[in-house]
């Protein structure tokens, strides 16, 4: 936090000492440019931490323009004005929070599509202030906005705009080193697994758009005191276009990136695009080259400035995290009669079954059985068309991956899924935060510290989990296996799904995680249900096995009765003549 | 007949036809390919002005045709090699990559052009008769051509060898290598195909339209919702989509003004992105 304060502060100096040395031309542009790098900070938040663009954010800088003129014009002589102009930036992040939610909610990927839906939508918006003459002006736009009292010329404004660019960025830093940050950069990786661990994505999502629309807000609502105008182009396709081209070519992954994009490219632009023609061929031309080779934009080549600074990590102190808010007690599961299909592939046939106390469970069956199905009809990504599943007694109806986690069940995938782009530390805290915070919480920077006895038993078995600045991406393939078994196991659920956690191990390695598995079921007191093809494993771990043949439960029992039983054999190894 | 609905209804079936050929080349290259090209827009520009230029040094306005798709073809030759290739597992950066290439595109054309209305003389220019009333012989011309050009290519897609080799490389890229396919060159002759269509486009509507450097936009996005209405990779998607989004703007146009119009476009579309992205026939 100390560099943080120390880069701002520096920042701002620099910034207060300009208009003196550059003049009142001066202090106007970069005014104006200091207020589109704001609106930049917003979309680099969403495209460059929680994976998702906007590409119509001129709506929002739009709208807080509109409602602010709108307040001037009507009582721009009163001091109080200034309470005025938040609401009017709180009003575009309130909406862009709303549209988020809706969207998100409705539709779970990030992709293409949700910027495509942005762009409508600020081409929709376009329209309406264009044509809505009584209230915008209409083309010509609402004119002769008076400036905010008491500030006089364009130096003050500068000032006023410098400041709140400062307040920006370290509220950007803020959010970028806090729980949400993590969090939102883990959405950007992999959005499922992160639901999987109990987080309502499409909130954190929203919250983060939410952000970006506040942030635009503010750009807007002092855009409109410093240029006296607003018209229509304000919220177009145009503005929208250069915050995402600014953005990119700063670096979008960095807090100063869009900053030094929006003032660098922009004023840049705003200055030869009417001396060369070929100026905005250049952008164009960079912009795809970043595009291609250079995703880190010009705030890549701030990296070796960065490790200048002073004031680096110091070890932190562990603060023991609250109790889980998941419900506690043993865990009750039963699949009742359940089909689903896929197409016109049968994949579950009336499969019944049932967990009714703490123990390790193994799903054996060949190839094609049903056994990951089982799995995803549980967690809700394969759609059951009859049957029921009760999960403690309750018919859960419409599970998600998300509801599930909050009511105490944990996943681990087949093929090991951690945050590749995060370090050992980050991933393990995603698992630690889980059903334990609160939106508080994802804001303070002591959350990170959060460590809980599991987590510190599961350090002492695998010393690698120690090493917390690395990246999980340089983790062999049996360490990723190990971190997203410690991360399933951090959650502290009731009942864990494990997809073949042993694969692609060592006998070692997987001597190591069977020996995890018995510690949790008595420690933690939870229900386990193991997919697993290896047999011998299977006799060493299972107290209980089911055994799935064409989407039916074909027998069960415990491993004795499963080794004599004909069907079975029948099923894997062929009839006997 | 009414001669007033009689107007009406030739108007509502010539926006609809026409924008099922503006549709046409991003159909192929995103329908196909999985291609989300921005550009698709710049290069029915690329084709208008290239009409622009054949009309204004007096040749024939059929003379544009081969212009257009020649200087289609040049250009989407290295933009397939260059952008689109390195992306095609990174569909958001081929997004930002042709987004980019459009404001390239359209920045250079306003450079070479100069950024007002260029208007263009309509080939043919008399009317005829259609049930009583009059209506002007380019856009029945049109909309026959339109419609030949489109069942042309649906025929020959289902019936050429070339056309089943497409299809298998849509439908499973690594198998289709594996039985003998060259899907690179493959991809590359369908995308350059694809943006020669919308070069041709661009010659067909030059004479009606108002040609000047920011057309595509309109044009692409116009595009994009047709295709997330309609549905991709099906005809039937795309004149369905086509005559929802066209259906409904002239309607709504001659109803109450273009700003419905193009306003409830733009609702359909974000609906239609957001419940149903598969588009009407499409499952969820």
């Amino acid at each position: 936090m100390g560099s943080l304060a120390v880069r701002s502060a520096v920042l701002l100096l620099l910034l207060l000492a300009l208009p003196l040395a550059l003049g009142e031309y001066w202090a106007f542009q970069l005014g104006l440019f200091f207020l589109y790098a704001i609106a930049a900070l917003g979309v680099a938040l969403c495209w460059g931490q929680a994976g998702f663009l906007p590409l119509g954010q001129a709506l929002f800088v739009g709208l807080a323009a509109y409602l602010s003129g709108a307040a001037l014009i009507q009582w721009g002589e009163a001091w109080w004005v200034f309470l005025l102009l938040p609401f009017a930036a709180i009003a575009a992040g309130a909406l862009a929070f709303l549209l988020g939610l809706i969207i998100f909610r409705g539709r779970s990927e990030s992709g293409p599509y949700f910027a495509i839906i942005t762009l409508a939508i600020a081409l929709l918006a376009f329209q309406v202030a264009n044509s809505w003459n009584a209230v915008t002006g209409g083309y010509n736009g609402m004119k002769a906005i008076p400036g905010l009292p008491g500030l006089e010329g364009f130096s003050d404004v500068y000032y006023l705009a410098a400041v709140a660019l400062a307040c920006a960025v370290a509220l950007c830093g803020w959010l970028v080193q806090a729980p949400l940050g993590t969090l939102w950069r883990a959405i950007a990786l992999n959005e499922r697994r992160v639901a999987y661990f109990g987080y309502d994505t499409a909130m954190l999502k929203a919250i983060a758009f939410g952000l970006s629309g506040v942030l635009a807000g503010i750009a807007g609502a002092l855009y409109a005191p410093q240029q006296g105008l607003v018209t229509p182009e304000l919220v177009g396709f145009a503005l929208s276009a250069d915050l995402v081209i600014w953005v990119a070519v700063g670096g979008r992954k960095r807090v100063l990136g869009p900053v030094l994009g929006a003032v660098l490219v922009g004023i840049l632009s705003a200055e030869l695009r009417e001396r060369t023609y070929y100026w905005d061929l250049i952008v164009a031309a960079v912009f795809v080259f970043v595009v291609l080779y250079a995703p880190g934009g010009i705030g890549a080549l701030l990296a070796p400035l960065e490790r200048l600074l002073p004031g680096r990590r110091k070890a932190l102190e562990p603060l023991r995290a609250p109790a889980s808010k998941a419900p506690r007690s043993a865990v009750t599961l039963a699949i009742d009669g359940v089909s689903a299909a896929a197409g016109e592939v049968r994949i579950l046939d009336r499969l019944s079954l049932a967990v009714a106390r703490p123990g390790i469970y193994c799903l054996i069956g060949p190839n094609g059985a049903g056994k990951t199905s089982t799995f995803n009809m549980l967690t809700g990504e394969l759609r059951a068309q009859a049957g029921e599943v009760r999960l403690d007694g309750d018919i859960l109806s419409k599970p998600t991956p998300y509801r599930l986690a909050r009511r105490g069940v944990g996943r681990k995938f087949q093929i090991p899924s951690v945050f590749g782009e995060l370090s050992i530390d980050e991933n393990l805290r995603i698992a630690v935060w889980s059903a334990r915070t609160s939106l508080l919480d994802w804001l303070r920077p002591a959350t990170r510290r959060w460590d809980t006895p599991v987590m510190a038993a599961l350090r002492g078995r695998y010393p690698f989990l120690d090493d917390g600045g690395r990246l999980a991406s340089a983790l062999s393939h049996g360490e990723r296996q190990v971190l997203e078994l410690s991360m399933a196991l951090i959650t502290e659920p009731r009942l864990l799904l494990l997809d073949e956690p042993c694969a692609g191990l060592s006998s070692e390695e997987t001597a190591q995680v069977r020996e995890v598995i018995r510690w949790a079921r008595d420690t933690l007191g939870l229900s386990v249900v193991i997919i697993e093809h290896d047999m011998a494993l299977v006799k060493q771990l299972a107290e209980h096995v089911f055994v799935l043949h064409q989407g039916r439960l074909l027998a069960e029992g415990d491993v004795a009765a499963i080794r004599s039983d004909p069907r079975v054999h029948e099923v894997y190894v062929g009839a006997a003549e | 007949m009414d001669p007033l609905l009689v107007t009406q209804a030739l108007n509502v079936l010539y926006e609809v036809v026409t924008l099922a050929v503006i549709v046409l080349g991003l159909a192929i290259v995103f329908g196909l390919l999985g291609v989300m090209n921005l550009a698709h827009g710049e290069f029915i520009a690329l084709g208008a002005y290239v009409a622009y230029v054949c009309q204004s040094h007096g040749l024939p306005y059929l003379a544009a045709v081969p212009a257009a798709i020649a200087a289609c073809a040049l250009l989407a030759l290295p933009v397939e090699r260059f952008l689109i290739r390195p992306l095609y597992d990174r569909p958001f950066d081929t997004l930002l990559a042709t987004w980019g290439l459009s404001l390239f595109m359209r920045k250079a054309i306003e450079i070479g052009f100069g950024g007002g209305y260029k208007s263009l003389k309509i080939p043919v220019s008399d009317s005829v008769l259609v049930l009583g009333t009059p209506f002007p012989a380019y856009r029945l011309l049109l909309m026959a051509l339109c419609a030949a050009l489109i069942a042309a290519l649906l025929l020959w897609y289902r019936r050429s060898v070339a056309g089943a080799r497409v299809k298998a490389m849509v439908g499973n890229r690594e198998l289709a290598q594996a039985v003998g396919i060259r899907t690179d060159r493959l991809a590359r002759d369908t995308f350059v195909v694809g943006l020669c269509f919308a070069g041709l486009a661009g010659v067909m509507v030059a004479p009606l339209v108002s040609v000047q450097p920011y057309m595509g936009l309109d044009y692409v996005l116009r595009s994009f919702f047709v295709l997330v209405v309609g549905g991709l990779g099906s005809p039937l998607g795309l004149l369905s989509g086509a005559a929802a989004i066209g259906g409904v703007e002239s309607a709504m146009s001659a109803l109450v003004d273009r700003t419905a119009g193009y306003s409830t476009v733009l609702l359909i579309a974000i609906f239609f992105l957001w419940r149903r992205p598969h588009g009407i026939f499409g499952r969820s």
